[in-house]
């Protein structure tokens, strides 16, 4: 009895926490006339699945979409691959800095976006980097590379060191027993790592608004976050919209819950 | 083995840093000591006249209470959510804690930018669910515009702010709960305290360090957001939820100055180095401890 009270309890705050969201899915699937229709109706009678298809050709989304994977997927690579050399660099070496190099990245994880934002604009303006997916690239590597540095750096330290110095006794050289021996230990590690660098970037809003001037350049987040929406507007598709770009984080985080909260706590205390 | 391949291998991630994130934060502070406008591009040294005119702006001073009550009201109410939450959830152990918790978790999962999309259309004023569902119950009388209306839309954004937030309080409070050694609890059972004082002396002594971390942690965060209020209101009406990221996009791409804006930047960067020096000796204690 008591469980069942607890179970009900739990469905109710579920449906209330989850009502925003429900609301722009149930909004997703309406034709424009529903979507302006009083009284609202959470399934419209009407229902369609058509503004998932108009969005891509009567609003950018397919350039949007295209941008952002461009975006992401780039800076996630460019992220592991720089990433992983520091990441090693920490973990199997001691060296004069060590200490002061790691807390350099540590604050700069802290850096306020809105701190940094006008001399970056600069930057790119004059290196003929602003409103390009390069610029954007860049600039989301560095926000990222924290953050993966650390995760790195914890999941090479794991990797016992003996089975290195064997590799290195067998003649490979620093970056053969980085490459043959470490990388492929490390891999679920590193997996996890990527996505968490996609994700980052496939979300970001504030350095894709500002860098980014024109519908050939800008990522869905930022045709999200610009759309007013006043009277009749196309609420549905921007619904859709907004559904399709949250599938990748959801999806993912169902996938792989625990490695997703474990590092959402280290992300947080280290 | 050479001295200096660390240093090779270090250098990649520190250029990157170094361009991307330092030399900003100095040439942030030479702008801010010069007259440029975006258009125009730098002209004079003001000294500390860019520092002045932000001051003597009463909108600074609107945002920064905004910025101030969004942080703090936010990152409170998330805490207490969360807190709710996570002792829910920590109550009932097995499958039906993990399919809840995937759900209590999804408003963090996905972009900021769909969360205040989503809260926008709830909140829109003529097909907004929220005012119907008002109306329907008679608690409202025609359809108010809660977000264009100066008394309600930092509320607004704020409620939005505390429903993509609190799920990170409640899992980092379910870890808490769940560190927790039994024991304890076992000793409190046998000497007959009650769930109340049980809670009390117990559960809360025990989440101390991770509430403190949190407390700090969202606050600065929470500060550091421009999501969120850009995407709902644009810091409107007539900047009644202006918030000092947003302020510093304002000065600098809407009205193209850039020294006024790089001004901005450094007092923000001040006050959020202040709050992070705070979290560092937080988390000092906590290692410590």
């Amino acid at each position: 009895m008591k469980r069942t009270a607890t179970i009900f309890l739990l469905t109710i705050l579920a449906f209330l926490v989850l009502l925003p969201f429900l609301w722009t899915v149930s909004t997703s699937l309406k034709p424009l006339p529903e979507v302006n229709r009083y009284p609202p109706e959470w399934i419209s009678p009407a229902i369609t699945f058509s503004p998932y298809v108009d969005m891509f050709f009567f609003l950018p989304f397919s350039i949007y979409t295209l941008n952002s994977l461009l975006v992401a997927s780039s800076a996630t690579v460019l992220t592991l691959i720089v990433g992983s050399l520091a990441g090693y660099a920490f973990s199997r070496f001691e060296f004069a800095g060590k200490r002061a190099f790691l807390l350099l990245f540590l604050l700069s994880q802290m850096l306020p976006g809105a701190s940094v934002i006008i001399p970056l604009f600069q930057l790119a303006r004059d290196a003929g980097l602003y409103d390009t997916h390069v610029g954007l690239i860049l600039v989301h590597t560095a926000i990222l590379l924290p953050f993966v540095i650390w995760l790195l750096y914890g999941f090479f330290s794991a990797i016992p060191r003996e089975i290195e110095d064997a590799a290195l006794i067998d003649g490979c050289s620093r970056l053969d027993a980085l490459r043959r021996v470490i990388l492929p230990l490390a891999l679920p590690g590193i997996g996890a790592t990527a996505i968490f660098a996609f994700l980052g970037s496939w979300n970001e809003f504030f350095f894709a608004l500002i860098l980014t001037a024109s519908d050939s350049t800008r990522t869905i987040p930022v045709g999200i976050g610009l759309f007013i929406g006043e009277y009749n507007d196309v609420w549905n598709q921007m619904s859709a919209a907004a559904v399709l770009f949250s599938f990748p984080p959801l999806l993912l985080f169902l996938l792989m819950r625990r490695t997703f909260i474990k590092g959402l706590v280290t992300g947080a205390i280290k | 083995m050479k001295k200096s391949t660390p240093y090779l291998l270090l250098l990649p991630a520190l250029l990157f840093t170094l361009f991307v994130l330092v030399y900003p934060l100095v040439q942030n502070l030479i702008n801010s000591a010069r007259e440029v406008s975006l258009i125009r591009g730098a002209n004079g040294w003001v000294g500390a006249g860019n520092y002045l005119r932000v001051f003597q702006d009463s909108l600074f001073w609107v945002s920064f209470r905004n910025t101030a009550l969004y942080a703090l009201l936010g990152t409170l109410l998330s805490l207490l959510i969360g807190m709710g939450f996570a002792l829910l959830l920590n109550a009932r152990a097995g499958k039906v804690t993990t399919v809840f918790s995937f759900l209590y978790t999804i408003p963090w999962v996905i972009s900021p930018v769909v969360a205040g999309f989503a809260w926008k259309w709830l909140l829109n004023d003529h097909f907004g669910i929220i005012n119907y569902w008002l109306i329907s119950a008679g608690l409202l009388r025609e359809n108010y515009t809660w977000l264009g209306n100066p008394g309600t839309a930092l509320l607004c954004v704020t409620i939005a702010r505390v429903w993509q937030f609190y799920p990170f309080a409640m899992v980092m409070f379910l870890a808490g709960l769940q560190a927790i050694p039994q024991e304890q609890y076992e000793a409190a059972a046998v000497d007959g305290a009650t769930a109340f004082r049980r809670f009390f002396h117990i559960t809360l002594p025990n989440l101390r360090t991770v509430t403190s971390v949190l407390l700090v942690l969202g606050v600065i965060w929470s500060f550091n957001d421009f999501n969120m209020v850009f995407v709902m209101t644009r810091g409107g009406p007539i900047n009644a939820s202006m918030v000092l990221p947003v302020l510093v996009r304002e000065y600098s791409f809407v009205f193209f100055d850039l020294g006024k804006g790089s001004a901005l930047s450094t007092v923000i960067f001040l006050l959020l180095a202040s709050l992070s020096f705070v979290y560092i000796k937080v988390l000092a204690k906590r290692q410590s401890a």
